[in-house]
């Protein structure tokens, strides 16, 4: 069984009319003051977009200043030349560092932490720069344990090149003195 | 429709309209004849045009309801800034003073108010419109600006809702039970 059925709505509502119409305010006083009364304009309507807007501004702002603190130091990327074209002296001047940077205290707590990520990362870059100019040196001065073999007597004159004006100068001595 | 024309067709629903304007301002009566005056002066300054597309019934709530929903808007967006709290206290003390508010008191009401206001703001128009106002569904899907289907289905869900608030709440304190022995009493 149904125990709020549409005839008891209906009951509620117009008991709801009833009551309504009890203090149901005149209609003259109503169109009275509404031609009195000056139509305002949106005020809260400008206020609320204005506050908008400023949130928005706001979000903006610490979006790019998070953004900023969080962008790579690209100070502390050192160029390594790449070994075909450069020699071990030169990737050694490469990766010396004259003299290291100072950092500068920071002005606050995520300042400090950026500051210290990007030296960290410097750190790491020069470690690896050192190792990779160690293996550079370690190479040009590499011999091969059997180059012992390859040496022989006649290396000098193998090796030498032939002085021409000597040869001739040898030559003329076997050959039999001209008669004069 | 001349304003004078229009002024009497607006006398003879000034009764209907504001108990609609209660409906949408959700049974605050300041706010309603606040919603109702500014309806009102629309019409006056010719803001609010009505052009004969449909019953000046429908097209009248159909403005009431649009004001009290900016209205209310701007209520919300006034709440949000500080208010004078003696402001306040004189709007309590008046709003306690009412009529209708002894009404509003008695038990079987305040149950139907509560559960009317429990409704989404759809559905309670929609139960509004059919069972306060008189107006078949597709007069109310006009006052609402919906399709005639969508009001059939709020009216149907709000009525459903209705339902399940007052129910239980009648069989507690033996509404129901009166109910199936009238004579018991």
């Amino acid at each position: 069984m149904e125990l709020v059925g549409e005839n008891r709505i209906q009951t509620l509502f117009s008991e709801q009319r009833l009551a309504d119409e009890q203090t149901l305010p005149s209609f003259v006083a109503v169109w009275n003051r509404a031609q009195t009364k000056t139509y305002r304009p949106q005020r809260a309507f400008n206020l609320a977009f204005a506050g908008a807007a400023a949130v928005l501004v706001c979000a903006l702002a610490a979006a790019a200043l998070w953004s900023r603190q969080w962008q790579p130091d690209r100070r502390a990327l050192v160029s390594v030349p790449s070994s075909t074209t450069a020699g071990p002296e030169q990737i050694v001047a490469a990766t010396k560092d004259p003299e290291p940077k100072r950092w500068e205290q920071p002005r606050s707590s995520s300042k400090s932490r950026a500051l210290r990520l990007a030296a960290r990362r410097q750190a790491l870059l020069l470690a690896a720069n050192r190792k990779a100019a160690h293996e550079v040196k370690a190479l040009a001065s590499w011999q091969s344990p059997t180059a012992t073999l390859l040496d022989s007597p006649s290396d000098e004159l193998l090796k030498s090149l032939p002085q021409l004006s000597r040869a001739v100068d040898e030559l003329k001595s076997f050959l039999p003195s001209s008669p004069k | 429709m001349d304003i004078a024309e229009l002024k009497a067709e607006l006398e003879t629903l000034h009764s209907a309209s504001f108990g609609w304007a209660m409906s949408c301002c959700r049974r605050d009566r300041a706010e309603a004849e606040e919603v109702l005056q500014t309806v009102y002066l629309k019409i006056f300054e010719g803001k609010a045009q009505f052009r004969g597309e449909a019953s000046l019934k429908t097209w009248l709530f159909a403005v009431i309801r649009k004001t009290a929903i900016g209205e209310h808007r701007k209520n919300l967006l006034r709440k949000l800034r500080w208010s004078d709290p003696s402001e306040e206290a004189s709007k309590q003390v008046s709003a306690a003073d009412e009529p209708g508010q002894a009404f509003e008191k008695s038990e079987t009401q305040a149950l139907f108010q509560n559960a009317l206001k429990a409704l989404p703001r759809r559905q309670r128009e929609a139960l509004h419109l059919v069972f306060y106002q008189d107006l078949s569904l597709r007069e109310a899907a006009d006052v609402m600006g919906i399709s005639i289907g969508s009001a059939r289905q709020h009216y149907e869900r709000g009525k459903k809702h209705l339902r399940k608030s007052l129910g239980p709440t009648e069989v507690a304190y033996g509404i129901g039970w009166r109910k199936q022995n009238p004579d018991a009493v």
